[in-house]
């Protein structure tokens, strides 16, 4: 760790949120002398025991002073005499400065001889150089493992990240992968109602075709247009009586299909209740069809088919009442010449 | 029963220690009277349980009494280092608590209803705590939230910065950053209690 890491170090070290490694690293440092590092530390410590003062404040049992005063020992310990101290679960934040503020001169009550103290005093000097020594080695070793752990974490970071971006990447690639399938799925689907409108619009040709070769004649002019195509159509001239000089007609029969045209002209208008009636007359007359002549009409056109039209020679129009009769009961206005 | 002390816990004098030292069993108990009302509410704070709590303050009291001179005034003021032992030994309890399974129970507010009738109108409170405590409680509130969150969560509950990282579910170099910032502006903000010798 660089002096700089160490230094920003010392604030997470006062509040108690370093990890053992980093906490011996820095530990290490300050044995070194590091007087900054030092000053900085003793203002974060500070900071630090002041924070449960803010606290709001509990106070303890009433009892517990009682069992503290008569728990403690006779009298305290001085540091040097109390070396069988169990091994600390964690090194306290603090603790390090007992290395370098060597602990205060405990009671003098000591009994000992004044050489068997300056013997022990020799000892724990020399003892404490070579442990001052070890552990300094040994947090120099500390440092490079943690260097080098660091190193370590750093790359293992970086290839984390690597590792997600690649991830990311991936799953962009199988977002675009999947649009592209629904897109596929798509206009085949697009092409299936293509096809399928195509067919129901070559049906709908056909049925229309079918429809129009199917279609019967129903205006005059289809009418007339069918008739002038149909040969070996009979033809039969009607002309007016005296009761509609004017009057003309021109009758066709066409034996194959069994149809009837009579063109009529200048017929008077129907009176209430009348119609015309066409008549085939041989031995006797036959009803044909009937058909109105409305006010301001001229010219009527008469289709109906016979089923049997018995070579009849003669072809009237009468007036009759509404709906026709059986026999002929009013005057003729139209008669064939033959 | 002693009497309650009207000294301040922030302003006790190093030389009550020295007292202590050489074995004065009175200075002890005043000790005692300034420091264990701030030490209980530290140890509760951290195990959540006021008889843990009680069961801490005895162990640190006696090992306060045995090793009392190991402290040194270069170190820090007398109330640091009781404050530091406390949080220490708190910590390791909350640690062995955890490696065993143990989670706090509701004997927080059990203990807390047996301790009401101790409070009583703070006779052990003296205005310089009152201020110092109303100083430090403002200084810790106007920190921005997460670097408050992230620095109780190290100093209170011993996480490292790499445990409150995954707890938090941040990066670690966040969490470093709101601590570093937290404790920077604390100490700016709180320089001048020990600058002007108030914890001398």
């Amino acid at each position: 760790m660089t002096h700089e890491e160490l230094e920003e170090s010392v604030p997470l070290y006062a509040a108690g949120a370093l990890d053992r490694i980093e906490r011996q690293a820095l530990e290490a440092h300050l044995l070194s002398g590091c007087a900054s590092c030092h000053s900085a530390l003793k203002d974060y410590q500070s900071v630090a025991a002041l924070l449960p003062l803010g606290l709001s404040p509990t106070k303890p049992p009433r009892s517990l002073k009682a069992t503290i005063m008569a728990g403690r020992n006779p009298a305290p310990i001085p540091a040097e005499a109390a070396p069988n101290e169990p091994a600390r679960p964690s090194l306290e934040p603090g603790e390090w400065m007992n290395h370098v503020f060597p602990p205060v001169a405990p009671a003098r009550s000591l009994s000992l001889p004044w050489a068997l103290g300056v013997a022990a005093l020799l000892i724990v000097t020399v003892g404490g150089y070579f442990a001052w020594n070890m552990s300094t080695q040994r947090s120099i070793d500390t440092s490079n493992i943690k260097k080098l752990e660091a190193l370590i974490q750093e790359k293992s970071t970086k290839l984390a990240g690597l590792q997600r971006e690649v991830g990311d990447q991936a799953n962009v690639v199988a977002e675009l992968r999947n649009e592209m399938l629904q897109r596929t799925n798509e206009a085949t689907e697009a092409k299936k109602q293509l096809a399928q409108r195509e067919a129901e619009l070559e049906e709908i040709r056909i049925q229309l075709s079918q429809r129009e070769s199917a279609h019967t004649v129903r205006t005059p002019q289809d009418e007339l247009a069918s008739l002038l195509r149909i040969p070996n159509v009979k033809a039969v001239s009607l002309t007016g009586s005296d009761m509609a000089k004017r009057a003309a007609g021109f009758l066709l029969y066409d034996s194959q299909t069994q149809k009837v045209w009579l063109y009529s002209v200048n017929l008077p208008e129907c009176p209430a209740a009348t119609t015309y009636q066409l008549w085939a007359i041989r031995d006797k007359p036959m009803s044909i069809g009937i058909f109105h002549m409305d006010r301001g009409e001229t010219a009527h056109l008469l289709v109906t088919k016979v089923p049997s039209f018995m070579n009849a020679k003669t072809f009237a129009v009468s007036l009759e009442p509404s709906g026709g009769r059986p026999q002929p009961t009013g005057p003729m206005y139209l008669l064939s010449r033959s | 029963m002693d009497k309650p002390s009207r000294h301040a816990t922030s302003m006790i004098d190093p030389t009550l220690l020295a007292r202590v030292v050489k074995g004065d069993q009175q200075a002890f108990s005043q000790l005692y009277d300034h420091s264990s009302t701030l030490l209980f509410t530290l140890a509760v704070r951290i195990l959540e349980n006021h008889e843990e709590a009680a069961e801490l303050l005895q162990d640190v009291y006696l090992e306060v009494w045995r090793k009392v001179s190991r402290y040194d005034v270069g170190r820090g003021t007398p109330v640091a280092w009781l404050v530091t032992l406390t949080k220490s030994r708190a910590i390791d309890r909350l640690r062995a608590r955890a490696a065993r399974g143990y989670r706090a129970t509701s004997s927080l507010e059990a203990g807390t209803a047996a301790l009401v009738a101790d409070l009583g109108p703070s006779p052990f409170e003296t205005q310089a705590d009152q201020e110092l405590r109303i100083a430090v409680g403002a200084a810790v509130a106007g920190l921005p939230q997460a670097q408050q969150q992230a620095i109780e969560l190290a100093y209170y509950e011993g996480l490292s910065h790499a445990e409150i990282a995954t707890r938090l579910n941040q990066p670690l170099g966040t969490i470093k950053t709101r601590i570093k910032l937290g404790m920077s502006k604390l100490r700016d903000g709180l320089q001048q209690w020990w600058n002007h010798g108030e914890l001398q």
